[in-house]
This record gives structure tokens, sequence and C-alpha cells, in this order.
């Protein structure tokens, strides 16, 4: 009976939740945040799965066209233009000098349209840099084959998109 | 004299910030900037023309020696001097793993040996997994200050 009493006067109790406090955790966690938040001149996107190789690299603003190596695709500014084979490509798709037929199909594309551009708006110049974002796990063979493709379409400047290391 | 507060309910200026608003709006905006948020800062390594810095001037002399690194099975590698001098140098495994230690000494002795050496071209064997090769394009920076990507 006494145990009774003693409950019912707990649960009478009101709770004050201290909110002041709550407001400051939640502001410092708000500015922690934002403070790591990656707000990287490099605008790169890997797909799910995608894992990229961890490397010490500069910092450095490049807006270029984007080449992803992923497991079953290669895609260009995220949509795909050649399929892989866990990360190789088809035999059928590759030329005699390496290069892919429907990686260089999609990169000529790319590149009479930036020429288009080009052409029609003389601040614009027809840029050789390309962003290669391959998966860390791709054999050598499939990235050759990525970049013959994009030095046969001008792209000479490769930039290799890498998760910078400590 | 009437202090501030004092004076009944009609005059303080007394009140109480409504911070259960406030809190709302911080969830929010947290639960938005985590979901929003990349945690992995990405950066780029020069891997062509521009790793070997600006265009080279037509006049330029060539450089008197031309170094290939080739990455190769069981993790050994294979230093190829060309140019002026000619020489090629075997790195095994060390290990069981790529023996970058080794590379880096190699790399440093032709650099003082021949200091316009500015760029030396890496390739690898079909096989060899892209991460092994950015991680031995990182080592080689230590030594050469720019790293091309060859093979193709």
């Amino acid at each position: 009976m006494k145990k009774l009493k003693f409950k019912r006067r707990v649960e009478n109790e009101e709770m004050a939740l201290q909110i002041t406090s709550m407001a400051d955790i939640f502001t410092i966690l708000l500015v922690f945040l934002l403070k790591s938040y990656a707000t990287g001149a490099v605008d790169v996107n890997p797909s799910t799965g995608t894992l990229l190789p961890e490397a010490q690299a500069g910092e450095n603003s490049v807006q270029a066209l984007k080449v992803e190596v992923a497991r079953n695709a290669v895609l260009i500014e995220g949509q795909p233009v050649a399929t892989l084979k866990e990360y190789r490509f088809e035999a059928a798709d590759l030329k005699a000098n390496g290069s892919s037929s429907a990686l260089s199909q999609a990169l000529e594309r790319e590149r009479q349209r930036q020429m288009l551009i080009a052409k029609a708006n003389s601040d614009v110049k027809v840029d050789p840099k390309i962003i290669i974002v391959s998966d860390q796990r791709a054999p050598y063979v499939t990235v050759k084959s990525v970049l013959a493709s994009a030095a046969l379409n001008g792209y000479t400047d490769f930039k290799l998109a890498v998760v910078k290391g400590e | 004299m009437m202090v501030s507060g004092e004076g009944g309910k009609s005059n303080s200026q007394d009140f109480e910030l409504n911070l259960a608003s406030i809190i709302d709006c911080l969830t929010v905006l947290i639960t938005f900037v985590l979901a929003s948020a990349s945690f992995l800062s990405i950066g780029l390594l020069d891997a062509g023309i521009a790793a070997a810095g600006a265009a080279p001037a037509t006049d330029a002399a060539p450089p008197s020696v031309n170094v290939t690194v080739e990455l190769g099975k069981d993790q050994a590698m294979i230093v190829k001097l060309g140019g002026k001098a000619t020489s090629t140098t075997a790195i095994p495994a060390k290990a069981g793993a790529w023996d970058h230690e080794a590379l880096v000494q190699n790399l440093s002795a032709l650099k003082q040996k021949w200091p316009d050496l500015n760029a030396a071209v890496l390739t690898a064997g079909d096989a060899v997994e892209y991460r092994d090769v950015v991680k031995t394009m990182e080592t080689m920076r230590k030594a050469v200050p720019a790293v091309l990507l060859g093979g193709f």
C-alpha cells in the first residue's frame, strides 16, 4: 500500500524538459555538420557501389566531362554508354587499338557538342580535360581502354578522381 | 520607482523565447544536412599532358632520359631508363606487396643523376588493379614531380 502511494507521487511529478540545453546541443551539432560538409571544388558523385581509390591529391577546381567506370557499365555524366562485365569490356566492343567502340561513339558525340558550343560562343573553348572516376577494383586493361577512347577523341588531359587520404 | 518588469503584466518587457519552434527548425536542418552530406572529400590526380606542367616551349630541350615504370604480375615492378642512358631495373615484391620504398629510392637516385628528369610514365599489366596503379602513382610523385599514365 505504501509502495503504491509512492508510485502515484512519482507519476504526478511534472517532467520539465531542458529545452535551452537541447537547443544548445542542436546548434553545436548543426555547426559541426555544416563545417564538415563536403563542399569540394570537384563535383563528382560516383554511383552506388563504386569505390574510389585513396590518394593524396591537391585542391584543384576542375569542371570537365566525367567518365565513370563501374562494375557493369561505363557512364558519361551519369548516363550508361558502354556495357561492362565484371569491370571488363566485352571482346566484341574492343577495337584493335584497345579503345571501346561504344565509348568512342559517346565521347565523339560529346566532342561534337562541345565544338558546336565553342563555334557559337567564342568565350567557350574546346576542353581537353576529362575526369576519370574509376572503381578501385577495375583492372588496368579497362582503364587503359577508357583512356585510349578518350585520347582518340581529343581528351588528353586526364584527371583521376580519388578519395583524399590523410 | 518602478523597476522594469514589475509594473504588472501589461507593461512587462520580459518574455520567454519559444524554443520549441527553434528546435523544430534545427531538427529539420540537421536531418537535411545529414541526408545530403557527403563526408568523402574527392580530389584529382593529374595523369595526362597537364601532369608535366605547362605546355613545353617549342625550343625547350627534351629531357636527357625518360623513365617508364611497369607494374607486372606478382607485385613486381620494372624501371626502364631510356635516352642518353639505358638500363632496366627489376624491383621484386617485398613480403607479397609492392616494394614502393625501393621504387622511390630508385627514382630518387635517377633524379639525382639526371636533374632534368621531371616526368615518368607509369604503365601496368592488364590484370593489375586500378587502386595499385593510383597508389604507385602517388608514390612515384615523391621522387618525380609528374607521372603520366601510359601503355595505350
